[in-house]
């Protein structure tokens, strides 16, 4: 109270001088209050509260729609809207349709984290997201402190699925995909010698990649002769290319994102070198045509999907694309978020088989889906999955494809190399 | 490497640059103010190019499958396209810098207001066209080489276009500047509004003109720079705003050949770092432009200048 | 709205009373987002490397916490000083160029140091608050307390100088104000802040990279001052709250959710030029604090006099 009376005898003084002091501070003491009251927040702990299916089985997405990444959320998004259709209509959970929310968390870790704990709170049994590994690191603890399952679509940097028992992903790590696509490049062209690496040196995807090409061919012998790095925001590459032309090779190993991969392989093309390609598995989308155009022609890529695969699930999935986006080929995170979707669906269905979700509370539904993800085995557009006890995905196919675009260089496929 | 080889990258580096920052640098001879939304008018240049040689929109966004019932050559596409930027420039300006202007408001604000122009324009794109890239078709240039080779160096056909385009360009606005009733009366509005006024200068009108000239220029930058790269999606020129920014500030704030000149040394210097060291080169552009700031603040070819922001 | 949330936004009101810091005397610096990340840095560093950092609890110890801030917040504010002679010669738009290449040359060394994780940078930070909850508390009294000393600064003979040196910086050296000193104060209690602040954000974050420290970031706290008003440290503290909330809040607007946040920031300094918070609105506000503080009074001497009626005889 002294404060306040106080405060009302400096009244004039403050107003001559323009700013009073002691009022601000009272201003920030009220600030500070606001701060104690804070911990006295109350009420009903949610996740002790049966399941809420009331609008359907509760599921949340978080993809980076806005912001620098915004394109991979958007074809994550195409992959989610139509497993979310397919799923539906054969009946949802057990008759009980899936009521998936999808936020946008931009593309850096403060919105991913924001955008995890609305989903959370809003009382979604699982989570599928980031679209980044940078903000998986940043909002997946946020899950696994709150027990809340996550499969990661697209997180394909090391360390993921450790981040705790909640976290797990359906997108195979470089490691396993990308010295598959070497072998297959030297078995092709076995006078191969000298290999040229490439990689954006401030994207986590491309620099975890290549060290894994780096490392398979070293092991095959071939010591890159030129490693050149470039930043996610560069788009001619001149400097770069010169300079690894200089020491003649006859392969270009490409650890980029599909725009600026794209434009490598253009710029390559045009500046005169003719040797084989080889690009890593964020290429693995049919954006990088209308880039590199006729100049994609006979690129060898590392696929952890591959549109040509025959199977039934693969056959369901490219239906609703096709459909949807009108006889276009699906990119791979596409394919990967479609997946994660139909993990869940698929875990859900024999998690409320068991006992019926309505019986059971949150957390404890939470926890016990959990363990369902990772005890299935699922047949899904990118072949055969399973997980490992700590939540990394052990995918059966893996592929390696050549570009083989048609003679007006606007279109293309990936055919699969036998 | 050989020094052409690392001329001919510099340049072709520095091309784009300066190409960017000649628009942006008009805006801010006049006005003394930081035209964030430049990066935005240049990405749609570019969308509008895309469209009006008759390229169909992708699936994500309103758009989807849109295409023109006609198809312009590149030639005719790039200058309509550069005049629908300068029509955005000029709503920006309406609506953005005017009201600010009129109260007399510190420049500080128009900067931001320009920023939220900015990212309402690059949203909007991604709204109608979505977030995927588009290209120009690689034939767009005829039957040119893809590259050509001096002594021995190689560079693109495109980036030599980039290149003397914008020589050109800024030939012939250093000429309407310095020759032109019109452009000495921008320079006049540029160097005192009040005096200009009192000698019978419009100067909202010379303003007005500066916005649609820099947006003209933005416009078809973006559609040149999109014949050489891909056009990454909305944010296709945001992020050449940020190297621009320095560009101008090495040329000297508002001095149209300085920008050019500004634009050609960024790119030398990015191109002269070592390849061991490439992950090194952003910092060594920063790092010049900052010893340059600290040696010569008012930048290259620039007059010393007064607080402005 | 959740802690979190909140707590992000708290963060925004630090960084903005970063930028104000500067700005209060007149100078245009965008370098708060590599001093943020310099603290961030540190805080990661030490946290993820040092076991005694991390401790052995559920949660890591808050005097560790307190050591990281205090050290993240030194580097920074050594670094401030020993460019601050060179760099706060320049004015207006050529400092703030100026200090986003600082800011832009800061990200590449951290990108290509050694020991700070490349791209994907330093994860796996340790906790030192169980929840969201804990980080906001602890965080509003850092910035009550922040708040509190740039209202004392104000009163301050450094703080006045900074006003003149704002107002004409000519007229400041004429009557005897030592403007490179006070600037350079100003900018390093910038540094000091937003290194601080960084490294509470690491904890927050749970992870760090160098993308932390970027020109949008300049930009974004930037419009923090600018959009709340640059005059009061209220001004920065509300537009940073504000603006960091806004993206969050529009989320049922839905596709159309960034394109409003444009046209907030647009129309923004368009409709209040002097920002949101402008001292003749605090005057208002104080006004309105000490009348609420006479009815309080007013209320106070009723109970009293009920609570005491009975005992009169």
């Amino acid at each position: 109270m002294t404060g306040i009376f106080r405060l009302q005898r400096r009244t004039e003084l403050s107003a001559r001088t323009g700013l009073g002091g002691r009022r601000l501070s009272a201003l920030s003491l009220a600030l500070l209050g606001s701060a104690l009251a804070l911990g006295g927040c109350g009420g009903p702990d949610p996740e002790q509260l049966p399941v809420n299916l009331s609008q359907g089985v509760p599921l949340g997405a978080v993809l980076a729609m806005s912001g620098n990444a915004n394109v991979y959320g958007q074809d994550q998004n195409t992959g989610l809207s139509l497993a979310l259709a397919e799923l539906n209509g054969k009946g949802g959970i057990n008759g009980k349709p899936l009521a998936l929310k999808i936020e946008d968390s931009g593309s850096d870790e403060p919105g991913a984290n924001a955008a995890f704990t609305l989903q959370i709170n809003r009382g979604v049994l699982a989570l599928i997201g980031p679209t980044l590994s940078q903000q998986a690191f940043s909002a997946d603890p946020i899950a696994q402190r709150r027990r809340v399952p996550v499969v990661a679509p697209s997180n394909t940097a090391t360390g993921i699925p450790e981040i705790g028992h909640f976290i797990s992903r359906v997108s195979a790590q470089s490691s396993v995909i990308a010295p598959l696509s070497i072998a297959r490049a030297l078995q092709l062209n076995p006078g191969i010698r000298r290999a040229a690496v490439f990689y954006a040196q401030d994207d986590a995807y491309s620099s975890a990649e290549t060290t894994i090409f780096q490392q398979a061919l070293t092991a095959k012998g071939l010591k890159p002769v030129t490693v050149q790095r470039t930043q996610l925001n560069d788009q001619d590459f001149q400097t770069q290319i010169t300079a690894a032309l200089q020491q003649k090779p006859d392969l270009v190993v490409l650890s980029l994102q599909a725009v600026d991969g794209g434009n490598m392989i253009r710029q390559l093309r045009e500046l005169g070198y003719k040797g084989a390609i080889v690009v890593g598995n964020g290429m693995n989308t049919p954006n990088i045509y209308p880039i590199c155009q006729k100049y994609c022609d006979g690129i060898l890529i590392a696929q952890a999907y591959s549109p040509e695969l025959k199977s039934p699930a693969n056959s369901a999935f490219l239906r609703r694309f096709q459909a949807s986006q009108g006889g276009a080929i699906p990119p791979q995170l596409t394919a990967q978020a479609w997946t994660a979707l139909q993990v869940l669906a698929e875990a859900l269905q024999r998690l409320d088989r068991r006992q019926s979700l309505q019986q059971r509370n949150l957390a404890e539904a939470r926890q016990a889906l959990m363990a369902e993800i990772l005890s299935g085995t699922y047949q899904t557009p990118l072949g055969e999955i399973r997980f490992t006890p700590e939540g990394e995905v052990i995918q059966k196919n893996f592929f390696v494809a050549q570009v083989r675009m048609d003679p007006s260089g606007k279109s293309g496929r990936f055919a699969l190399l036998p | 490497m050989d020094l052409i080889q690392l001329l001919l990258n510099g340049l072709s580096l520095g091309a784009v640059y300066a190409l960017f920052a000649l628009g942006y640098t008009l805006v801010f001879s006049v006005l003394g103010v930081i035209n964030f939304s430049h990066g935005a008018v240049f990405t749609l240049g570019a969308y509008f190019t895309y469209l009006l040689i008759g390229g169909q929109a992708g699936a994500n966004g309103l758009l989807a499958g849109l295409q023109l019932p006609f198809a312009l050559p590149f030639a005719l596409a790039l200058p309509l396209a550069g005049l629908a930027s300068a029509l955005v420039a000029l709503l920006i300006e309406r609506v953005a810098f005017r009201p600010l202007r009129r109260r007399g408001a510190d420049s500080l604000l128009a900067l931001i207001s320009s920023l939220g122009a900015g990212v309402i324009l690059v949203n909007l794109i991604q709204l109608l066209m979505g977030a995927e890239s588009y290209a120009i078709p690689i034939g767009t240039l005829g039957a040119l080489p893809a590259a050509l080779s001096l002594g021995g160096a190689q560079v693109r056909t495109v980036q030599v276009l980039l290149l003397a385009i914008s020589v050109l360009l800024l030939v012939v606005l250093s000429v309407w500047l310095e020759g032109s009733r019109s452009g000495k009366a921008l320079q006049a509005v540029s160097e005192d509004p009040v005096t200009a006024q009192l000698l019978g200068i419009d100067s909202d009108a010379m303003i007005r003109l500066a916005f649609g000239i820099s947006g003209f220029l933005a416009g078809v930058s973006g559609g040149l720079v999109g014949l050489s790269v891909s056009i990454a999606g909305p944010y296709f020129g945001i992020s050449y705003g940020l190297k621009a920014l320095g560009v101008l500030v090495l040329g000297g704030l508002g001095s149209v050949p300085g920008a050019m000149l500004g634009g050609l040394i960024i790119g030398l210097a990015e191109a002269f770092v070592p390849a061991a060291w490439s992950g090194w080169k952003d910092a060594v552009a920063y790092g010049f432009l900052f010893l340059i700031l600290v040696l010569r603040p008012q930048g290259l070819l620039g007059k010393p200048q007064a607080t402005k922001v | 709205m959740s802690a979190g949330l909140l707590q992000q936004m708290l963060i925004g009101a630090l960084l903005g009373l970063s930028v104000y810091l500067p700005l209060r005397c007149g100078q245009l610096s965008l370098a708060t987002p590599g001093f943020f990340a310099i603290g961030g840095t540190v805080a990661a560093l030490l946290s993820t490397r040092i076991p005694a950092f991390a401790g052995t609890g559920a949660t890591s110890p808050l005097p560790a916490l307190l050591l990281e801030m205090g050290l993240g917040g030194l580097l920074a504010a050594l670094l401030a000083w020993a460019i601050g002679g060179t760099v706060l010669r320049l004015r207006g738009i050529y400092l703030a160029i100026a200090t986003i290449a600082l800011v832009e040359i800061l990200r590449v060394i951290t990108l290509n140091l050694p020991f700070t994780g490349g791209a994907l940078g330093i994860f796996g930070i340790p906790q030192p608050f169980a929840t969201a909850s804990g980080y906001a508390g602890f965080t509003l009294v850092l910035l009550a307390l922040v708040c509190w000393l740039c209202a004392r600064l104000e009163q301050l003979r450094l703080g006045r100088a900074m006003a003149a040196i704002r107002d004409d910086e000519l007229a400041a050296t004429c009557v005897g104000i030592d403007t490179a000193a006070v600037k350079l104060n100003a900018f390093v209690l910038s540094a000091l802040l937003a290194g601080l602040t960084g490294a509470l954000a690491a904890h927050f974050l749970n992870s760090w990279n160098a993308k932390v420290g970027s020109f949008d970031a300049s930009i974004t706290t930037l419009a923090f001052v600018v959009f709340g008003g640059s005059r009061t440290w209220l001004g920065p503290v509300i537009g940073g709250l504000v603006l960091t909330a806004l993206p969050e809040l529009l989320r049922p607007v839905g596709d159309l959710r960034l394109i409003v946040f444009g046209l907030v920031i647009l129309l923004g300094p368009v409709l209040f030029p002097q920002g949101l918070i402008t001292p003749q609105a605090l005057q208002g506000l104080g006004h309105g604090l000490v009348g609420l503080g006479q009815q309080l009074r007013g209320y106070g001497h009723q109970l009293l006099e009920r609570a005491n009626g009975p005992r009169r005889p």
